[in-house]
C-alpha cells in the first residue's frame, strides 16, 4: 500500500472539509444568490470578489478545487491500488462530486428551492463521508489489521450499534439542512423544523452515547476503536454546545441589517462540527466491522 | 444490562426526542393573495369626473426604533457612495413616518358595486426601482398588476435584485455597474413583495402590488394622497415594514363625489387607529352614512 496515496486521500478529506466550511459561509451570508448565473459568475471565471460574490464565487472555486483533487484521486486508485473494490469507490467519490457540483448550479438556477438546496448540503456531507472512508481505506492501519477483537455474541451488536448511529446522524444532517435553507437570517426558523432537529440532536446524543460506551466498556484496551470512540463522543459534546450557541445567535439575527458574527461564525462551525461527528463515527464505523470477530459458543448437548 | 431506572429515563429521553419531532407536522398557512390569480374580472372602470381623495398623515407616538449602521466594508464602492449607511426601517422626522403604504383594500361604490368588481387599466408609464448608493430607491414602491418595474443601477458596483413574492414568481437577476436598465413585472396582487441584493444583504426595498392603481407612498413629511377615488365607502389599510410580514393599520372612509376623505394612521408603541371620516364634501347631494372607528 502506498503512503502516498494514503497521503493523498487524506488531503482530499481535508480540502473536502474546507469546503464544506465554504459552502456553509455561503448560506451564513446569504449569498447562495449572489450571482444569477453558473457555472461562470457574472459572466466571469474571475469576476471582481467583493460583497457576497466572495463567498459564494469563492466557494465554487473550492469547489472546483476540490473535483481537480478527487479526478486526480480516483486516477491514482485506478493505477496503484490492488482491490477493485477501492477503485469503484474512488470512481463513486468523483461521480458524487459532479453530482454535487450540479445539484449546486440547479439550485441557482432556480432560485434555491428548498429541496434542492438541502440535497445539495447534504450530499456534501455524504461526498465528505465518501473521502474521509478512502483515506481510512488507504491506511496502513486498514491495510495490516486483522480481525483480532472478539465479540462473544451476548447483548447489543456494536455493529448494528454503529450503522444506528450513523443512520441518525445523517437523519440530524438532513434536519439540519432542511432548517438552515428554510429561511434566510432575516426570518425566524420555523418552530416546527427547528423543535425536530432539536429531537433529533436527543435521539443522535442517545444513540452514539451507548455506541461509545457499550465500545469502551467491552474493549477497553482496543485503542484502534477506542480512539474513535472517544473522539466521536467529545466532538458530540461540542457540538451540542455549538447547537445551543447556533440557537441563540440565530434567533436574533433578524434584528440585524444584516448578517453579522458571531451568528455566522456559530452556525458555520456547527455545519463543520457536524460533519466531524459524522466522519468520526464513519471511521469507528468501518474499523468495528474490520476487526471485530464473533465468536460464536457451540452448544453441546448432554448425553441423555 | 441497564437497571429498571435507566431504561425508565431512557423510555422518558427518547418520548421527549419523539414528541419533538412530531411536533414538526405542522400545516403550513398559506399567504393570502389575490386569490382569481391576478386574472382580470369585471367590467373595466372609465373616469366619471366625480373621482375624489383620500389624503392623511401617518404618525409615529413614542421613541422610534434607533436606525442601525451598516457595515459595507464588503464592498469598497458601497462605502466610498454610501460611508454612513443606515437601515430605513423606521424613517421618523418630527414624529412622521415616512414609507407607510397606504392603499384602498375594498369597498363600495355609490352605485351598489364593489371595487374589486372593476378593472383599471394598467399604467402605460413604468414604476422606477434605483440601486443608488448601495441602497434602493425608492424604498417602498406602489404599481399596479402587470405595470413595468424598471431597475436602474446608478453605482460603480454589480447588484444582484431578487425579487421574493408569495402570489408571483421569485425573479433573480445581475446588474452590472454601466448595464442597461432591467424590466420586470408583477402580474398577481401582493402586498407587499419583499426585494433584496442578494450581493449587498442590507439592501432592501418594498413593491406594493394592486389591481388599482388607489394607493400611495408616504413622503417624509407622513403625508400621503391617494387620487382618483370613486365616490363611496372604503376600508383603507396602512401598511409598514417589520416583523414577519409587516403591520398593518385600517380604517374605514368615505369618500363624497369630487370630495376627500381623510385618513390619519398612527403607529408605535401607544399607537390608536384614528380614522376621520370625509369632512370636505364639494358636492353634498349625495348623502353617505358616516363610519368613524375610534
Amino acid at each position: 500500500m502506498s503512503k502516498g496515496v494514503h497521503r493523498f486521500a487524506v488531503l482530499v478529506a481535508c480540502a473536502t472539509f474546507f469546503l464544506i466550511i465554504a459552502g456553509a459561509n455561503v448560506t451564513s451570508h446569504d449569498a447562495g444568490l449572489a450571482t444569477s448565473d453558473w457555472p461562470l459568475s457574472n459572466g466571469q471565471f474571475f469576476p471582481r470578489m467583493v460583497g457576497n460574490l466572495f463567498w459564494e464565487h469563492g466557494h465554487r472555486l473550492v469547489a472546483t478545487g476540490v473535483g481537480m483533487l478527487t479526478i486526480a484521486l480516483a486516477i491514482c486508485l485506478q493505477v496503484s491500488e490492488r482491490r477493485t473494490w477501492v477503485k469503484r469507490l474512488g470512481w463513486l467519490a468523483l461521480l458524487g462530486v459532479i453530482a454535487q457540483g450540479l445539484l449546486g448550479g440547479l439550485t441557482v438556477k432556480m432560485n434555491l428551492p428548498l429541496a434542492v438546496s438541502a440535497a445539495h448540503a447534504t450530499l456534501a456531507q455524504l461526498f465528505f463521508l465518501t473521502t474521509v472512508s478512502l483515506a481510512v481505506f488507504t491506511s496502513r492501519n486498514w491495510t495490516i489489521a486483522e480481525t483480532t477483537v472478539s465479540e462473544d455474541g451476548e447483548g447489543v451488536s456494536i455493529r448494528a450499534l454503529c450503522v444506528v448511529a450513523l443512520t441518525v446522524i445523517l437523519g440530524q444532517l438532513v434536519l439540519g439542512a432542511t432548517l438552515r435553507h428554510s429561511a434566510t437570517w432575516d426570518q425566524e426558523l420555523p418552530t416546527g423544523l427547528l423543535l425536530a432537529h432539536i429531537g433529533g440532536a436527543l435521539i443522535v446524543t442517545l444513540v452514539v452515547g451507548v455506541t461509545v460506551l457499550t465500545v469502551l466498556m467491552r474493549h477497553r484496551g482496543e485503542k484502534y476503536l477506542g480512539r474513535p470512540a472517544l473522539f466521536a463522543v467529545a466532538l458530540l459534546i461540542g457540538q451540542l454546545l455549538l447547537g445551543l450557541a447556533a440557537y441563540i445567535t440565530r434567533a436574533t439575527s433578524p434584528e440585524d441589517p444584516q448578517p453579522l458574527n458571531p451568528m455566522i461564525s456559530v452556525t458555520v462551525a456547527h455545519v463543520a462540527g457536524g460533519a466531524l461527528v459524522f466522519a468520526t463515527m464513519i471511521i469507528l464505523t468501518l474499523r468495528v466491522f474490520r476487526v471485530l470477530r464473533l465468536d460464536r459458543r457451540e452448544y453441546v448437548l448432554a448425553p441423555a | 444490562m441497564l437497571s429498571k431506572r435507566a431504561r425508565l429515563w431512557l423510555g422518558l429521553l427518547v418520548t421527549v426526542a419523539l414528541l419533538s419531532i412530531a411536533s414538526s407536522c405542522s400545516k403550513t398557512e398559506t399567504p393570502d393573495g389575490d386569490k382569481d390569480g391576478g386574472k382580470d374580472a369585471g367590467k373595466a372602470y372609465t373616469s366619471k369626473g366625480d373621482e375624489g381623495t383620500v389624503t392623511g398623515k401617518v404618525s409615529y407616538t413614542g421613541t422610534p426604533p434607533e436606525a442601525k449602521k451598516i457595515d459595507t466594508s464588503a464592498d469598497a464602492a458601497c462605502t466610498s457612495k454610501s460611508p454612513n449607511l443606515t437601515t430605513e426601517e423606521w424613517a421618523v422626522k418630527d414624529g412622521k413616518v415616512a414609507n407607510t403604504f397606504v392603499y384602498i383594500k375594498e369597498g363600495t361604490l355609490t352605485d351598489g358595486s364593489k371595487i374589486g368588481d372593476w378593472t383599471f387599466e394598467t399604467p402605460k408609464t413604468a414604476a422606477t426601482l434605483d440601486q443608488n448608493g448601495c441602497h434602493y430607491k425608492p424604498h417602498v414602491l406602489g404599481v399596479v398588476a402587470k405595470q413595468d418595474i424598471t431597475i436602474t443601477n446608478s453605482d460603480p458596483t454589480t447588484h444582484n435584485i431578487h425579487f421574493t413574492p408569495k402570489n408571483n414568481p421569485d425573479w433573480n437577476q445581475s446588474q452590472a455597474n454601466g448595464a442597461g436598465p432591467l424590466t420586470h413585472k408583477l402580474n398577481t396582487a401582493e402586498v407587499l413583495v419583499p426585494v433584496k441584493c442578494n450581493q449587498h444583504p442590507w439592501m432592501k426595498a418594498y413593491v406594493g402590488v394592486l389591481r388599482h392603481p388607489l394607493f400611495a407612498v408616504s413622503a417624509e413629511d407622513g403625508s400621503f394622497t391617494i387620487k382618483g377615488v370613486p365616490p363611496g365607502k372604503y376600508t383603507v389599510v396602512a401598511w409598514h415594514e417589520g416583523g414577519a410580514n409587516g403591520t398593518e393599520k385600517t380604517t374605514e372612509v368615505t369618500v363624497p363625489a369630487k370630495g376627500a376623505a381623510t385618513a390619519d394612521f398612527t403607529f408605535g408603541s401607544t399607537a390608536e387607529l384614528r380614522g376621520r371620516p370625509s369632512s370636505m364634501p364639494v358636492v353634498s347631494a349625495i348623502e353617505v352614512p358616516m363610519m368613524v372607528k375610534h
